[in-house]
């Protein structure tokens, strides 16, 4: 449950194991996260079941969240109350549900989130939020886990677990005297003035909305392990197939790209710094100056792409001029390592763009997109998204990048993808998957290897000749 | 047909493309309450962008290379030299943009300023590349009014041997008088723009303008 020092419970989970594989299908549509509810009573050991599950399943992204986190905002007579020990902390009224369905409902959808947090010392929500991003799996344990009928049904299984009240009780004393500094006394009074009405009035009878009771809770050993491999098999039913292969196989010579594609004119200056670029003798000076160079001028088409409002100034002529303001709320994402360069341009021409930071790596051998890292700047909803990598091949990292900014609330009409290099095929998957995404490119280059799905022709490992790492 | 319309139509003459973006930066240079910072910021953007399309009137050449994955690539190279000539004080202002683009780039310079008597453009220094007559010349000035001192230049230009099909004149606002003048007067010459205005005035400012650009640009207004 989380408790720490200092009195607070209900902190949230977020536990990576490696990077994230894709949780939308080939369409860019997002897979709902797996939900686990756990109820039971106080002490029952939830939080060691919820344990147990993220660390016997295979997936590496896996949230733990509290019911704790949503006690509601006390009345001053009940604060009062809760700091003699007298506040009913066990009755089901004492949870703010619209706010764990908000919560819950973000992350069944695959959204980031912030959740509340609730500090035990001064009896209520804390001013701090967790921000949650990016979980596969989310287990949501508390004694009323399985008390609200919206949440009952995200939920993709629902467990009880029935441990003994006598050991309950036994684990509670330990827990209150050695981490809480509790006298026996009082932990006993609470106990029997609410925790125990409360169980057997609210919580117990929850287990009718049970799909599995586990007896004995963490000791159970047989009954975890097949609920364990029954979760598995439902989430290897619905992982999603190799994505790299189906994208690029949606495309073929006939299917025409749609005009949200703009490539940058194929002037003389363009077409000779590409020429630099694919040439594999050209120096790295070179190469960093012209890729630099190239940069700008996509960055600056990109951004000839933004929407701008209206805007009239008198110059020192005495004369009106009936032009445009300059965007506030440009963030500029980058899709790391590569799409680095780009930003570097970007930061070369608007001073005042927020940054974004995503990093994602190719698995060493299927060389599917894993992700590994997300920083992202607030209230991505109001803001224009120049979203930059240095190439776009299958399309995949593209769409995990563009699929990232929407579960931030960016829309998806607000997203311009900057690239310097594109493959038609990639772009087609982009498309499919999100029409209205605008995608910005130096260059279409048609050549990519049917065997690898790696590009043949442009500018080969682009960050490891920009950056110097070539093996 | 009016100037302007003989301007904006004219097959030497040619615009940035028009975005919103290129307004939104051009709405903060001529807005008179900008600092001087942003002044400069963003002049220096345009710039940048004028540059890049300037070049792209140079020749190239067809060459194929090999890429890193060994299969062959029909591209372009950069053929002819080139330098650059700024017309003092303002021009010296988009030198910093040319060089960004082409390092150690040749830069002549030339002072051009209106003779008290007999209200003509004179020539009071210039100092070129000596090899300048095999260059293409990117010459830089950033506000186009009537044109007397852009034409006085092309002349210094031209008695120094340079051709005037390499001559590219790059600035950041054109009056249509001026455009007009240099188009007819140098027959083989290019204009590259950002933005064509309406008209210049009786002291040949150019109308909306920006005002001086070298006093904006340098800080001596202040």
């Amino acid at each position: 449950m989380g408790v720490t020092a200092k009195g607070k419970r209900g902190s949230t989970l977020l536990l990576k194991s490696a990077g994230r594989p894709p949780w939308y299908t080939h369409d860019g549509k997002n897979i709902p996260a797996y939900m686990v509810g756990i109820a039971g009573g106080s002490a029952s050991g939830k939080t060691s079941v919820a344990k147990r599950i993220f660390e016997s399943l295979d997936v590496p992204w896996v949230v733990i969240v509290s019911m704790d986190s949503f006690y509601r905002q006390l009345t001053p007579e009940e604060s009062t109350r809760a700091f003699e020990n007298n506040h009913d902390f066990d009755h089901p009224s004492s949870t703010d549900y619209a706010s764990a369905v908000r919560v819950l409902s973000d992350l069944k959808q695959g959204k980031a989130t912030e959740i509340p947090q609730y500090d035990f010392v001064t009896h209520s929500p804390s001013s701090e939020r967790q921000h949650v991003y990016g979980a596969s799996v989310v287990i949501f344990e508390g004694i009323f886990a399985l008390y609200n009928p919206e949440l009952l049904k995200m939920m993709d299984i629902r467990i009880f677990v029935d441990t003994d009240s006598d050991i309950c009780l036994a684990r509670r004393l330990k827990r209150d005297i050695t981490e809480r500094d509790r006298d026996p006394l009082g932990i006993l009074q609470q106990y029997e003035r609410f925790v125990k009405p409360a169980y057997d009035g609210f919580v117990r009878p929850t287990m009718n909305n049970a799909d599995v009771i586990i007896p004995r809770g963490l000791d159970n050993e047989i009954a975890i392990g097949l609920m364990i491999q029954h979760i598995q098999r439902q989430l290897d039913e619905r992982n999603a197939t190799l994505m790299r292969p189906k994208l690029v196989g949606q495309y073929s010579g006939a299917c025409g790209l749609k005009d949200t594609l703009i490539t940058l004119p194929q002037s003389n200056q363009v077409r000779a710094m590409q020429t630099i670029l694919c040439d594999r003798s050209t120096p790295r000076d070179d190469f960093v100056f012209y890729a630099d160079r190239l940069s700008r001028l996509v960055i600056e088409h990109g951004l000839g792409q933004l929407y701008l409002e209206k805007k009239s100034v008198e110059t020192p002529m005495g004369m009106p001029y009936q032009g445009y303001e300059l965007p506030w709320n440009v963030a500029g994402v980058t899709v790391l390592r590569a799409g680095g360069v780009m930003e570097k341009a970007l930061r070369s021409v608007l001073r005042l763009a927020h940054y974004g930071k995503i990093l994602i790596v190719g698995d060493p051998e299927s060389h599917e997109p894993r992700l590994h890292y997300v920083k992202l700047p607030h209230a991505m909803d109001k803001h224009q998204v120049l979203l930059m990598d240095s190439t776009i091949v299958s399309g995949a990292n593209a769409m995990m990048a563009i699929r990232i900014c929407l579960d931030h609330g960016a829309r998806e009409e607000n997203i311009v993808f900057v690239s310097l290099l594109a493959t038609p095929q990639g772009v087609y998957a982009i498309q499919a998957a999100f029409p209205q995404t605008r995608i910005v490119v130096a260059m279409l280059e048609p050549n990519i290897a049917s065997d690898s799905l790696l590009i043949r022709s442009g500018y080969g490992l682009f960050g490891d000749r920009y950056f110097g790492t070539e093996s | 047909m009016s100037a302007y319309e003989k301007v904006s139509q004219h097959s030497r003459f040619h615009l940035l493309p028009q975005t919103n973006q290129l307004k939104g930066l051009m709405t903060i240079i001529r807005d008179k309450k900008t600092k001087r910072g942003d002044f400069v910021f963003y002049s220096d953007r345009v710039i940048r962008l004028l540059v890049e399309e300037g070049l792209n009137y140079l020749p190239v050449v067809e060459k194929t290379v090999t890429t890193p994955m060994d299969v062959p690539f029909k591209g372009v190279a950069f053929e002819g030299r080139i330098c650059g000539v700024s017309i003092m004080r303002a021009g010296e202002s988009m030198e910093q943009g040319l060089r960004d683009v082409c390092t150690s780039v040749r830069i002549g310079k030339v002072l051009i300023q209106r003779d008290e008597r007999t209200a003509q453009p004179k020539l009071y220094y210039s100092k070129l590349p000596n090899d300048i007559a095999d260059r293409w010349v990117l010459l830089l000035d950033p506000m186009l009014a009537t044109g007397g001192s852009a034409i006085k230049c092309v002349e210094v230009l031209q008695e120094a041997g340079v051709k005037e099909d390499r001559i590219l004149f790059i600035n950041l606002i054109c009056a249509p008088e001026g455009a007009l003048a240099m188009l007819e007067r140098f027959p083989k010459l290019q204009i590259i723009s950002a933005e064509l205005d309406e008209s210049i005035d009786e002291q040949k400012f150019i109308l909306p303008g920006l005002g001086d650009f070298g006093d904006r640009y340098f800080g001596t207004d202040e």
